[in-house]
């Protein structure tokens, strides 16, 4: 990715375009991370989604809730509040995610449009 | 060998950590005299440099995925010692089931649990306090965030002199088959 192809190109590069290409390199590699946290942010939302709809189901009045590699007694109602808190830590964190995605595309469409503009078909920013 | 005079221009570009900084390439014609290599052994040479920043990236990346792993380690811990506090001075004991072997559980009752006992490492243990071992362990987890933190930067760093070695690759050889095609030209106009 990101490197230039073919010998038909006279464009100079400049420090500043190097610059640019290191930005979307950097970029594009931040993606990736981030999409990797949210898959995994997203399956925790899930898993908990699970846990509290099983927890809603069950008549125990204790239920073993892991903690580290134990699993603790904690009686249902607290066990409830436990996983409410962490529903809700698990999506302000998915929603702090998104919201970086969404802030390195377009960082990422604006670095598209001048290095495409400066070396048009010599270059190319697209993943394989 | 080359290397003395490509070491002295490198000077211009930050370090860190021992990774060389890749140099940015003004002018391929003016690169090439300067180090006076011809294009293949410029290629060669960045080739290798290439080489040896995948592979100290290769290091950093085994060191990031050991932090990452050890974080929710560290926070596992906190969360124990937290749930022992919790249940201190409440009269009530904590029941826990816990694994005896692989797959095999028993119960535990834990009556007012001062204090915890951490595995330190190198066949280590210490008995603290919950409140030490709080702040042992929230050391720990600070500790390993920066260094993590400076970990990431340092990635950064090497991705950049990756990508400016990339570049300066394709642009040298670029120039190259330019400068063939220029050679032909004119010999098919002499000949």
């Amino acid at each position: 990715m990101q490197q230039e192809q073919g010998g038909k190109s006279d464009t100079e590069v400049t420090w500043e375009d190097q610059q640019n290409i290191n930005k979307f390199g950097r970029l594009n590699n931040r993606l990736h991370e981030l999409l990797d946290e949210i898959k995994t942010a997203k399956e925790t939302n899930d898993n908990l989604e699970d846990a509290s709809n099983e927890l809603i189901l069950t008549d125990e009045e204790v239920i073993r809730f892991q903690v580290g590699e134990v699993f603790v007694h904690v009686p249902n109602d607290e066990v409830e509040s436990r996983i409410e808190e962490m529903k809700e830590a698990t999506s302000t964190n998915l929603e702090k995610l998104e919201e970086e995605k969404g802030t390195i595309l377009a960082q990422m469409a604006e670095l598209k449009k001048i290095l495409y503009g400066k070396f048009k078909d010599s270059i190319n920013l697209e993943e394989d | 060998m080359a290397s003395t005079s490509i070491e002295t221009m490198t000077t211009t570009t930050a370090e860190r950590r021992g990774i060389p900084g890749a140099q940015f390439v003004e002018d391929v014609q003016t690169y090439l005299t300067q180090l006076g290599l011809d294009v293949n052994s410029a290629l060669a040479f960045l080739q290798e440099r290439l080489q040896q920043y995948k592979l100290v990236e290769m290091k950093l990346l085994a060191q990031q995925r050991d932090l990452q792993a050890k974080i929710p380690d560290i926070e596992k811990c906190l969360d124990v010692v937290g749930t022992l506090q919790a249940k201190k001075g409440t009269g009530e004991a904590l029941i826990a089931d816990f694994e005896v072997s692989e797959g095999i559980y028993s119960r535990a009752h834990l009556e007012d649990a001062d204090s915890v006992c951490l595995w330190l490492g190198a066949n280590v243990m210490l008995e603290y306090s919950c409140e030490e071992a709080t702040s042992l362990l929230q050391n720990n987890l600070d500790n390993a965030k920066a260094s993590l933190e400076v970990l990431i930067a340092d990635l950064q760093f090497l991705r950049d002199q990756v990508t400016i070695t990339q570049v300066t690759i394709a642009r040298v050889y670029n120039w190259d088959v330019h400068q063939r095609r220029i050679r032909q030209a004119t010999a098919a106009k002499d000949s």
